[in-house]
This record gives structure tokens, C-alpha cells and sequence, in this order.
């Protein structure tokens, strides 16, 4: 129990509800899930009326973070993407000019996923999911910090892979903390979060659709990544494909590619003629169990990749001793190398960087591509027979 | 009147104390210098004889690493070291809530809730990795030739301090040569010493707990080194105040991060407390009778025990090995031809391609007749300026009568310093050159070992290409100059390194892993009785393990194949084979393993074949000639201007300037440079310091957001786009 004192008197004073959202500061801290729903915060708050210089992302993660406001309140968890995270709140509580209202760090029991139907079911990692709960006790576990500083944790269980239990669960955590937050209003502004999410989506899948198009026109190769969405940020994925990037390749990432009919009927549609597969969507040929959402959407990246002649080396990203990774390593690879696709995994990224390895390594890589690309093109093309919706001009993406 | 007796054996001294009446009658604390049953027989006399220890009357218990072994020859109980330690701060301490002890060669701490009566205990220790010990910063004071005496008294407070690796004691002991090198005061190393150690402890030993007052530090280190302790009191005193701990009022960081006088005792104290707590039955002394056999006898018979089966195996095993690996390698399709050796003959006029492995240590050639035989390798021994070892290197090659020269090549740390000096063809990275190398000869190979004198390399192929690649970046375990070393300490040339590692029919088990302890346990076996011999053999049978497990972090090496080639100078040594084949059979029974014929050279001769390959694709070589490369005009520069400022090693840097046709110059330098020269940066200890200053960083960045804007990144866009708010 906090000793009252002067400071934190006022500081509850200025929390409580003023009937003024536009005032209300909500911090988020950068981590895991977050790297896939996004858009849906800055939407969903935006229709409740938070003002967006309200809506505080912890900066991206870095051994600064974590040294300077997450030290000594790490959890025992190797996985650094979860153990990060204690300097993504430290951030948050202490590292803000303008103190912040409200922690909002969701468990995200399921997430979106575009395989959605095609796949049994979406759910995060079990670790992902309880994360929150997880680092919460280094900020509780002597004193209550976010209660010394005045800031509400508010941390709801959420199911983003049914849509419909959304709206529900948030008005459920937030009402206490949003004045006069009604269901129905909650409703509205997830409509308008999931509206934003899938605006993000698809402007970047019609990118990967222009620079797979690009590449068919000039027969020119590009690497796709194969991560879960948090490698994006710098501090975990350690910008590797950035790299790649500077050699003069153009990178995709699985998340993002480009899903539109007449490009799915070219790269599936014998395998769906043949029975083979339900669906584009479907995995069931190459991963049976498909209930993790990050995990389901690799292997279907794997498969794009493998049928896409202009993606000539895929680059894997893994978080050191990953449970959810390991079983997906052979296969990921098999798909992949089957094609005659380069396959290249980085399996132990961890808080710092192998600078020196990992240069050497990206050189390597850069010169099996040069070498290697043009012939990988030429039979995957073969492999694959004509008709490319991406070779035509026109599907370029506005 | 019982007497209770607590003995602390630790991994480099012995502490005692005698308990009669509730008060300490004896105490002691000596180096045992590994012979600690010796030392725990000398002290237990002296308590006889000082103190009036009786047998069958009095009480012993021992703790400490060293005491498992000896305390049934006593009667002793065994106490857990940090239990013990934990007993004598809640006795004597009621109000302490954190505890850290360091030793020789572990570390410790103690949280303690203040919940109820009987207060919580959260223990934790680390005694794998020497970083935070005491062994860390003794090691480099005395590198550093600070005796023992100005050790205890540097101070930490008002002292410069600098970045040293907390994490490894051998990498500590590399940033404080480069500290040295950088001319950084002596004092100002030893303080930022003990900023690595508190750091250390601090971040692996913690575990989500603040360190709360009042604390207590103990130990030798702690004891002993003031200013170790002013490091404790700085970061708990920060760590406070960030914390918002309120602390009692009028309170001295002194008084509250204290050092008690018994600081060494805590472990023999808390086992008297253990003591009190037991039946009075348990721990009865029983003489030294036993403990002099174990002096006398039963160590020896037990270290025979314990030690391993030679590494030669038996006669047999011995020889099957050598047959299959010192003979001379199977002729090969890289052999010279037998009438075309080198020096000078008329076929070196035929052009050759050259391949050249400029490296940290060494720059090496191979040059190959255009049959891709392997016409002779050169090496000159790197001094650092990269002109220079190019300038004797080729100058070798011409002296060897090579004229002309069809296709260069450039692999290792200064190909890319070098390219245009030279007029190099193409530069190869190393992984590549080596599986080039190795795919040559052996064109179904899955993993490549490449063991040099600094480091280790493992590169796993697949389809042809290096699919994985590991080098060891975090850890110094298991490179060839450890081996090295040792050799000259029983002055024994490296070519005799096998005869006598096989000589030995047993040998003792050396620790895996760290190799500051590596180094310790060598002593102490050695003091064990075993011989060169013996512990040379022991130490190639580790390698393995710490090049495969320890540095290259692969465990499972079945899922790497099972076509292997051991290459790198370290595998010329024929006791490290035998080493390396018995670990990789253990675990991959149909492994196919070999040792590359050219193992030192493999660098080289994979940058000479794939400048054979650009030959004939047929494009002209651009090698400038060996009478440009030996007139090679150049200026070197050392100054204030040419300090590298990228950390706060700031190593002093050399510019070296060639005169170059069509040199770009670099008119933004502060070191000038026109049109028709090339600038080669020397003296850097890391890559970073290749890049001038932010001037040269400017253009540089600019040049490579130029190609990546041509080219996109779909998660860049992610990280630019994704948390802002929708327009």
C-alpha cells in the first residue's frame, strides 16, 4: 500500500475522471501483438475522442530501454520479445514529460488474421498472451508503482480473432477509465479500429503487389522475410533484412503480401482443381494443427514464396529458443528449398545485435543471390507456366 | 563445554571459526592454493591444539564448493553455501534485506522479505562464467602490474570511467588492452573494473528484486577493494533514488551499504548457526585420522577415478586414427603437378590467378596454374598497415617468378580496403571462399570447421551454399592460441603437441566453458599430480566441446549432416583431430570427417578459385601488375585529426594514402584528399572505425537511403507508417 503523499495526492486528483477525454493520456506499450493491430488502437481511441497526441507507443525496443527503465524488473522468461517489454512500461511510467492516465497493455487471447476460415483458428502464443500478467509483477511485486504515479493499468483479455466479442470486452475494461463510455460507442469505434486496420493492410499488400510487379517486368529478384510481426521492430529483429535491403533487393514480409482472386487463382489454382487444398487460404497439405495465428500465416508465406519465381531467397527470423518457432523449422525450410528458393535462418536473435557474424552472414547471403537469382527465376517460372497477373502493366497498384 | 566449528572451503581460500559459549574462540582465512584437504588438516590441528577442539565431543560443519569430498571424512555436515551465509546475516543482522557476496570464482545474493517472524529468503548464484567474480579483476590488475596492495586501496568514486565487457572475463580482459593501448590511466581501468563487476551482479543476479537497505557486501573481493565498494555504493544509491526508496532519516549511503569486519566469515559463521538449529548428534567431530589417509591416499586413488581414458584410446584405436589421418592426404585434384614446383621454371609464365586472405594476424596467397592446380602459398605476418603486407606479400609471389596474372581475388577482414589499391578482380567473403575451399575437393560436404589461432568459424552448408553460419562473437572458449599457450608453458613445440597428448593413458576433466576457469582448473589439476602430458591431452579432448557446444551453440549435430571438414590452423594439430573425431562419431555415428589437405590456406585458395572463375567467363583482370603494386606511393597520417571518435576507446587511428589512378579522393575529410588517391583507415580496433568521422557516415547514409528508397522494405514501411495516427 502506497504511503500517501503530496505528489501522488495530486496525482490522483488529476487522474480521476475529469468528463474530459480529450485530456485523457493513454499509453501503449510497442510490444508483440500491438505489431498487428496497430491501426486499430489509433483508430479505436480516435473515435472515443482521445486526442491522437494522447495516444502514447512506447518508443521501439533497444538495450537503452530496457537499461534504463526496465532493469531489475525483468521477469525469468528467455524470451526476449517478452522480457523486453518491462522497459516498454518502465518507458511508459517513468520516461513520459507528460505523465500518462492510463497503461493499456490488452492480452490477446486471439488475433486477425487474413487466413481466418481457411484455418482451424487464430490464437496468440500462450507466452504473448500472458505477457502482460507476466511483466505487470515487476511493477507490483514490492510496491504498486502504477498506482504511486497515478496511472490506471487496465489490461483486458481480448478475442480479436472473433470480432464480435470485441467490442464487449473493451467496454468492459475501459468504461472505469473513459467518462461515460456507453457499449454502443465502444461498437462504433471498434468498427472504426477494424475499418483502419484493414485500410493499413491492404495499401501495404498492394505495395508488395507493385514491387512483386516491378520485379516480374525486369525479371529482377526480392527477398521475402518469414517473422512474427514484432521481428519488424528494430531492437528485435535487429533490421537484418535492412541490410539485404542496402545490397540493392527489395524485401517483402509474410504478413503483407498480395492477396488479390486473379493472383491466387494463378499460384493455386491447379492444387484447388486437383483437390489438394480447399482454398488459396488453406495450409492443411503442409501444417495440419493450424490454430496459431503468426505461426498459420508463415507457412502460407512459405508457400507464396515458393511459388512466386521473383522471391529468390527467403530470410528467416527467429527470437532465441522460440517454442512456437521450433516445430515449424523443417518444414518452413522444405517448402521453401524444395522450389530451389535460397533459404537462409537467423534462429537466435536475442537483445544484442552479432554484429560481426551477422555481416558476414548478410554478405554471404548477398552473394548467393547475385549469383544464384537469375536461374532460380527462370525455373520457377518454368515451374510455374505463364499467365503471371503480375507481368501484365496494368495490375500495378495505384 | 561443546565446541562448534564452521569450515568455509571456497575455490581459492579456506575460512574457519571455533565457537565456544556463544563467542568466536579461533578464526582463520588462508589461500589454500588447491590443496584444500591440506589446509583443512592444518587449521583443524592448530584448533586442537589452540582451542582445545576435541573429537567425539565437539561439532563440525562445512560449506563452501570445495567441501563436498571432505566432510564425511570429518564427521561434518554439509551445509549449501548460500543457506549458510543467509543463517549468519538473519542472526547478526536482523535489519539487512539485501546481501551480495562475491568470490574468487562465484557470486551470490540474498533478498530477504521483512514478512513476519520468520523472514523470507530469495537466494541466487551464478558460478559458471568468471564476469562479476573476484578472479575477473584480479586477472587484469595483475595483467596490468597493480599489486595486490594498490588494488585494496583504488578508489572508484571521482574517477574516469570507461566501457568494459562485464560479460566475459577474457573479453574484459581485450577492452582493457585496448583501454591501455588508447593510453587511459591505469587507475581509471581498475575503477571502471569494479563499475562491470557491480554492474554484472546487479543484472544477472537480481531477477526482478530492488536491492533494498540497509545491505551488506561480503566476501574477499568486497571485503578487501574499497573501491568496489564505493562502485556498490554509487549504483545502490542511484538505484534508490530512482526507486523513490525512502530511506531512514539522516542516513549515510555508508551506514546503510556496510562491509562488517567479518565480512570473510559469514560462510563458517552461518554453519555454526545451521549447527545450533540441528540434533546435537549431527556433525559430531571424529578426528583427523581420516582426513590424513584422504591427504595421503585416497585423493590420489580417487583422481585416478575420476580422471578420463587417455585421449590416444588404446594401441589399436591409436593407430587406426593415424592411419586414416597423418598420413599424407589422398592426391588431389588441387596437387601441383610433380614437375612443376616452384620457384622459378618456365611454366610461371603461364598466367596464374591469384587468390590472397588478408586476416587479422596473417595475409596469405595461393596462386593457381590455370588447371587449377595449386601452384605454392605465401604468408607474411600482418603489422598492421595493409599497404605494407600487400606490398611483401606480392612482392613474395614476384620473387616466386610469376609474371603474368590472369585473375586476383580478395578475401578476409582487408579485402575491401584493398580492392582498388590492388586492382582486384572481385573480393569473396570469407564463409564463401571457405566453402569454395572446401567444395572443391569435397563436393557432398555439410559442415565446415574452420578452427584459427582467435577464433572459431562453423559454417553449415546446404544445396551448395553456406545456409548457417556461426562465429564466436560472444565468448573467447575454445580458439587455438588457449592451446597455444599452454604448449609454451611446458615448452613444448606445436608440432610435438600430438606426441605428447597421446603419450598419456589418462587424463583429467577439464571444464567446459569459460576460459578464465579453464586457465584455473589447468592449475589445479596440475597441482593434482597430473602431468604435461596428461593435461595437454585433457585440453585438446575440451576443444571440441567448446568450439561445437560453448562457442558455436549448436547442439544438435546430426541436424547439420554428416559430412564434415575441419580445416583452419588449429586442425593441423593432430591431437585436437582426435579430439574433434571422437565428438563428432559420439554423436553422428555414419560421419564422414576430413581434414582439409591446404587446412590454413582454405581462405585463400576459395578466393583463387573463384577468381578462376572470372577468368573464364573472360573478362580481363584489372590487377594493376607487381611492379605497380611495389612502387605503390603512399602517406600515412597519425594525429589528433585521425582519432577515431565513433566510442570512448578512441583508438588512434592511421590514414593511409595510395596514390591511385582514379582514386576518388574525399575533398569533405578534415585529412584532405585529392582526386587520383585512395584512403586506407588502419589501426581501428573495430569495424566501425573504418568509417572517417560523421562527414564520411554523412555521405556514406546517403548513398545507401539512395538504394534503399530504389528499393523498398515493406516492414520499414511498417515501422514509419504503423503507429501514426490515419490521415
Amino acid at each position: 500500500m502506497p504511503i500517501p503523499t503530496l505528489a501522488n495526492w495530486f496525482a490522483r486528483l488529476r487522474s480521476g475522471p475529469s468528463g474530459d477525454r480529450a485530456q485523457l493520456r493513454i499509453g501503449i506499450p510497442r510490444t508483440l501483438a500491438i505489431w498487428s493491430t496497430h491501426q486499430f488502437w489509433l483508430g479505436f481511441f480516435a473515435a472515443l475522442g482521445i486526442a491522437p497526441r494522447n495516444l502514447v507507443f512506447s518508443s521501439p525496443t533497444s538495450e537503452a530501454q530496457y537499461h534504463h527503465f526496465g532493469r531489475g524488473r525483468g521477469t525469468v522468461d528467455c524470451c526476449y520479445p517478452v522480457k523486453c517489454m518491462a522497459g516498454h512500461y518502465g518507458e511508459l511510467v517513468f520516461g513520459q514529460k507528460r505523465r500518462l492516465d492510463v497503461l493499456f497493455s490488452p492480452m490477446f487471447h486471439s488475433i486477425p488474421s487474413f487466413l481466418d476460415g481457411a484455418v482451424k483458428t487464430s490464437l496468440s502464443c500462450p507466452r504473448v498472451m500472458a505477457a502482460p500478467e507476466n511483466i505487470k509483477a515487476g511493477f507490483l511485486k514490492e510496491r504498486d508503482v502504477f498506482g504511486e504515479r497515478g496511472i490506471r493499468y487496465v489490461s483486458p483479455l481480448l478475442d480479436f480473432g472473433e470480432p464480435a466479442l470485441v467490442p464487449g470486452q473493451l467496454h468492459a475494461a475501459l468504461a472505469e477509465v473513459i467518462p461515460g463510455l456507453t457499449l454502443a460507442e465502444t461498437t462504433r469505434a471498434a468498427a472504426i479500429g477494424w475499418a483502419a486496420l484493414q485500410r493499413f493492410d491492404a495499401g501495404l499488400r498492394a505495395e508488395s503487389a507493385a514491387v512483386l510487379g516491378a520485379c516480374a517486368r525486369r525479371d529482377a529478384p526480392c527477398i521475402l522475410v518469414l517473422a512474427r510481426p514484432y521481428h519488424m521492430d528494430p531492437g528485435i529483429g535487429h533490421e537484418i533484412e535492412g541490410e539485404l535491403q542496402a545490397y540493392g533487393y527489395p524485401i517483402l514480409w509474410g504478413q503483407y503480401l498480395p492477396i488479390e482472386p486473379a493472383l491466387m487463382a494463378w499460384m493455386f489454382g491447379a492444387e484447388m482443381q486437383r483437390g489438394d487444398i480447399a482454398s488459396p487460404f488453406d495450409i492443411a497439405d503442409v501444417w495440419p494443427s493450424s490454430y496459431s495465428a503468426n505461426t498459420n500465416e508463415l507457412l502460407w508465406a512459405a508457400k507464396f514464396a515458393a511459388r512466386m519465381p521473383w522471391i529468390t531467397c527467403v530470410i528467416r527470423l527467429t527470437s532465441y529458443e522460440c517454442g512456437m518457432d521450433q516445430p515449424t523449422f523443417s518444414p518452413v525450410q522444405e517448402i521453401v528449398e524444395r522450389s530451389g528458393t535460397l533459404f537462409f535462418a537467423f534462429q537466435e536473435l536475442d537483445a544484442t545485435k552479432a554484429a560481426g557474424s551477422i555481416k558476414i552472414r548478410v554478405e554471404t547471403i548477398a552473394h548467393y543471390l547475385e549469383h544464384a537469382s537469375g536461374d532460380i527465376i527462370r525455373q520457377k517460372r518454368r515451374l510455374m507456366g505463364a499467365g503471371c497477373p503480375l507481368e501484365d502493366a496494368t495490375s500495378q497498384a495505384a | 563445554m561443546t565446541r562448534l566449528v564452521g569450515v568455509d572451503v571456497g575455490s581459492t581460500t579456506v575460512k574457519a571459526v571455533l565457537v565456544a559459549d556463544g563467542a568466536v574462540r579461533w578464526q582463520d582465512y588462508q589461500r589454500h592454493g588447491t590443496r584444500q584437504a591440506e589446509k583443512v588438516l592444518s587449521f583443524l590441528e592448530r584448533m586442537e591444539a589452540e582451542a582445545g577442539l576435541v573429537a567425539g565431543r565437539d561439532r563440525i560443519f562445512l560449506t563452501g564448493s570445495g567441501a563436498g569430498p571432505l566432510a564425511p571424512l570429518l564427521g561434518a555436515k554439509m551445509v549449501q553455501e548460500v543457506v549458510a551465509v543467509a543463517a549468519a546475516v538473519e542472526r547478526l543482522h536482523p535489519d539487512v534485506r539485501f546481501v551480495s557476496e562475491i568470490g574468487g570464482e562465484d557470486m551470490k545474493t540474498v533478498f530477504f522479505t521483512e514478512a513476519g517472524a520468520r523472514r523470507g529468503k530469495q537466494v541466487y548464484m551464478q558460478a559458471a562464467c568468471s564476469g562479476g567474480t573476484g578472479t575477473f579483476v584480479e586477472r587484469i590488475a595483475k595483467k596490468l602490474g597493480v599489486t595486490p596492495a594498490q588494488l585494496a586501496e583504488a578508489a572508484y568514486a571521482d574517477v574516469s570511467r570507461h566501457e568494459i565487457s562485464a560479460k566475459c572475463g577474457i573479453f574484459a580482459e581485450a577492452d582493457a588492452n585496448s583501454l591501455v593501448k588508447a593510453g587511459v590511466p591505469v587507475e581509471e581501468i581498475i575503477a571502471s573494473l569494479f563499475e562491470a563487476v557491480v554492474t554484472q551482479n546487479l543484472a544477472t543476479l537480481t531477477k526482478g528484486n530492488t536491492p533494498l537497505p540497509t545491505v551488506l557486501l561480503l566476501g574477499g573481493p568486497n571485503r578487501f577493494f574499497k573501491g568496489l565498494r564505493e562502485a556498490w555504493q554509487a549504483h545502490l544509491a542511484r538505484l534508490w533514488e530512482q526507486r523513490s526508496i525512502t530511506l531512514p532519516a539522516g542516513a549515510m549511503v555508508d551506514d546503510l551499504v556496510q562491509v562488517p569486519p567479518a565480512a570473510l566469515y559469514y560462510g563458517a559463521l552461518g554453519c555454526v548457526e545451521i549447527a545450533r538449529t540441528e540434533p546435537s548428534e549431527v556433525g559430531g567431530y571424529s578426528g583427523l585420522e581420516r582426513l590424513h589417509w584422504w591427504i595421503d591416499v585416497g585423493q590420489h586413488e580417487a583422481k585416478a577415478r575420476a580422471g578420463a581414458k587417455g585421449l590416444a584410446g588404446d594401441a589399436e584405436e591409436l593407430e587406426r586414427f593415424l592411419r586414416a589421418y597423418a598420413a599424407p592426404p589422398a592426391p588431389s585434384s588441387l596437387d601441383p603437378e610433380p614437375e612443376a614446383t616452384v620457384p622459378p621454371g618456365p611454366r610461371t609464365r603461364e598466367p596464374v590467378v591469384i587468390g590472397c586472405d588478408f586476416g587479422s594476424t596473417t595475409a596469405k596467397a595461393v596462386a593457381l596454374s590455370a588447371e587449377r592446380r595449386l601452384l605454392g602459398s605465401w604468408y607474411v605476418p600482418s603489422k598492421g598497415n595493409p599497404i605494407e603486407d600487400a606490398k611483401l606479400l606480392f612482392g613474395r609471389l614476384r620473387e616466386a617468378g610469376f609474371e603474368e596474372v590472369a585473375g586476383l581475388a580478395l578475401t578476409g577482414y582487408g579485402k575491401d580496403l584493398l580492392r582498388d589499391v590492388l586492382g582486384a578482380d572481385l573480393t569473396v567473403v570469407e564463409t564463401v571462399a571457405h566453402a569454395r575451399a572446401a567444395l572443391e575437393l569435397y563436393p557432398d560436404v555439410d559442415v565446415i570447421c574452420d578452427v584459427g589461432g582467435t577464433d572459431v568459424k562453423i559454417m553449415i552448408l546446404r544445396q551448395g551454399t553456406v545456409a548457417d553460419f556461426r562465429l564466436n562473437s560472444q565468448c573467447s572458449s575454445g580458439n587455438g592460441a588457449f592451446l597455444q599457450g599452454v604448449a609454451e608453458r611446458y615448452a613444448v613445440p606445436l608440432e610435438d603437441y600430438a606426441a605428447h597428448a597421446f603419450r598419456a593413458q589418462a587424463m583429467p576433466q577439464l571444464a567446459m566453458g569459460c576460459g578464465v576457469f579453464l586457465q584455473s582448473d589447468i592449475v589445479n589439476q596440475q597441482r593434482n599430480g597430473w602431468s604435461a602430458d596428461e593435461i595437454m591431452a585433457a585440453l585438446a579432448s575440451v576443444l571440441p566441446l567448446n568450439v561445437w557446444v560453448y562457442a558455436g551453440q549448436l547442439r544438435n549435430l546430426q541436424a547439420a549432416g554428416r559430412h564434415f571438414v575441419l580445416q583452419g590452423g588449429t586442425h593441423r594439430n593432430l591431437a585436437v583431430v582426435k579430439a574433434q573425431v571422437d565428438f563428432i562419431e559420439r554423436r553422428v555415428p555414419d560421419a564422414r570427417i576430413v581434414i582439409h589437405p591446404h587446412a590454413g590456406e582454405a581462405g585463400a585458395i576459395g578466393a583463387a578459385l573463384a577468381a578462376d572463375e572470372a577468368r573464364q567467363s573472360g573478362v580481363a583482370s584489372r590487377f594493376r601488375g607487381f611492379a605497380a603494386i611495389e612502387a605503390l606511393h603512399y602517406r600515412s597520417t597519425t594525429s589528433a585529426l585521425t582519432r577515431c571518435s565513433w566510442c570512448t576507446v578512441q583508438c588512434r587511428r592511421t590514414f593511409i594514402d595510395v596514390a591511385v589512378e582514379g582514386g576518388p579522393g574525399r575533398r569533405w575529410s578534415k585529412v584532405k584528399l585529392a582526386e587520383g588517391w585512395e584512403r586506407v583507415i588502419s589501426g581501428n580496433s573495430c569495424p566501425k572505425g573504418l568509417i572517417e568521422d560523421k562527414d564520411e557516415l554523412r555521405v556514406v547514409k546517403s548513398r545507401y537511403e539512395e538504394t534503399k528508397r530504389a528499393h523498398p522494405n515493406i516492414g520499414e514501411l511498417v515501422r514509419a507508417a504503423a503507429f501514426r495516427a490515419v490521415r
